[in-house]
């Protein structure tokens, strides 16, 4: 299933999974972690960042690879 | 603690299960609430994910080198390749569930009896794995005259799918439970997903090295705790990284020929003893 929009959207989701990881990383983000206090949470920024790179790998996976140039002129 | 979790960790047995019910059982004084039994546990999961590191050091390189390999060209050429991007299929739905569920789980089911319930259930799971699997054998009308051929006729672990290969990731969580064996059921999917007992073992080994390091690593900021004794916790941390390597070697030669559902039967005998031990106080 290879197609540049899919690659685009999954680069595009790429970038949303390390903004959210950062995002974590600083402590602004508190949604659904088990210590609120903590001013830091690792653990999701490391979850967001390896979610960041397979969706980079599946945009790679999605990207059309092998371009065939089609040209009108005759063969020597 | 070190040996019993090395031990039980890689074993279809429950490590966690082992670890709630043995301490109660044998009076053991120290408490699951103490706030450094979690560096504790640490330390020792990153003993039994080195011992895995280093049982599969060479086919760790070659799994890294081909992830880089075809993360960059955007292709999977070589089986070494596949097996690297199933890894990392199988790792992501763990990691996630991980990360969300797994300390709310656990504090729902740290108690003796949960463990010992969950062990009975595990039995019944690796007993369950095994008919389907001998269902799927006399499906495939596999004839052979031993059991060493007859496995030989089940996949490698890099011709398992995709989908088998998250399906199977997703199930670790399960081992959040206390007495459901992440092995177990790993080694379980692995069967059900057409793999051969032995290889059915080595994925779900590779698959754990990743999520048990991990698991670890974010929590060593812990060990610098103040109070926590670093140097009998590595001691049990080495015990627990040698009882892996040689629990994970055994079962490898083992699962040759051999099946799940002697562990199934073992689980539901020690998990039905200790609920009566638990009940009568003994």
């Amino acid at each position: 299933m290879k197609s540049t929009g899919l690659a685009i959207g999954l680069g595009v989701l790429g970038v949303v999974f390390l903004i959210i990881g950062v995002l974590y990383g600083f402590g602004v983000l508190q949604i659904a972690v088990s210590d609120t206090h903590s001013a830091h949470h690792y653990t999701h920024l490391i979850l967001f960042v390896v979610l960041a790179v397979a969706s980079f790998v599946a945009a790679n996976f999605a990207r059309p690879k092998g371009t065939v140039y089609v040209t009108d002129r005759p063969r020597r | 603690m070190g040996l019993l979790q090395g031990a039980t960790e890689l074993f279809p047995v429950s490590s966690l299960g082992h670890a709630v019910l043995i301490p109660s059982l044998l009076k053991w004084s120290f408490k699951q609430s103490d706030p450094s039994f979690l560096p504790f546990l640490v330390l020792l999961h990153i003993g039994t994910a080195t011992a895995l590191l280093v049982l599969y050091r060479q086919e760790w390189v070659a799994i890294i080198r081909g992830f880089f390999t075809a993360a960059f060209r955007g292709q999977i050429q070589t089986d070494t390749e596949r097996l690297a991007m199933l890894l990392l299929v199988g790792t992501i739905p763990a990691a996630i569930l991980g990360v969300y569920l797994q300390t709310r789980i656990k504090s729902l089911f740290a108690s003796p009896y949960a463990a010992a319930v969950f062990l009975v259930i595990n039995g019944g799971l690796m007993i369950t794995f095994e008919l389907l699997r001998r269902r799927a054998e006399r499906r495939a009308a596999v004839t052979a005259s031993s059991r060493a051929e007859q496995e030989e006729q089940f996949a490698h672990a890099e011709r398992i799918s995709f989908r088998a290969a998250a399906i199977v990731g997703a199930c670790q969580a399960l081992a959040f439970l206390p007495g459901i064996s992440r092995s177990g059921v790993t080694i379980g999917g692995g069967l059900l997903a057409g793999l051969r007992h032995r290889e059915a073992a080595r994925f779900s080994f590779l698959l754990a090295t990743p999520t048990i390091l991990g698991a670890g690593v974010v929590e060593i900021p812990q060990l610098f705790s103040s109070g926590v004794p670093i140097a009998e916790y590595v001691a049990a941390a080495l015990l627990s990284g040698i009882a892996a390597y040689a629990s994970a070697r055994f079962l490898l030669r083992y699962f040759r020929s051999g099946r799940l559902d002697p562990y199934g039967f073992y689980c539901i005998a020690a998990g039905l003893v200790s609920l009566a031990l638990l009940h009568f106080n003994l």
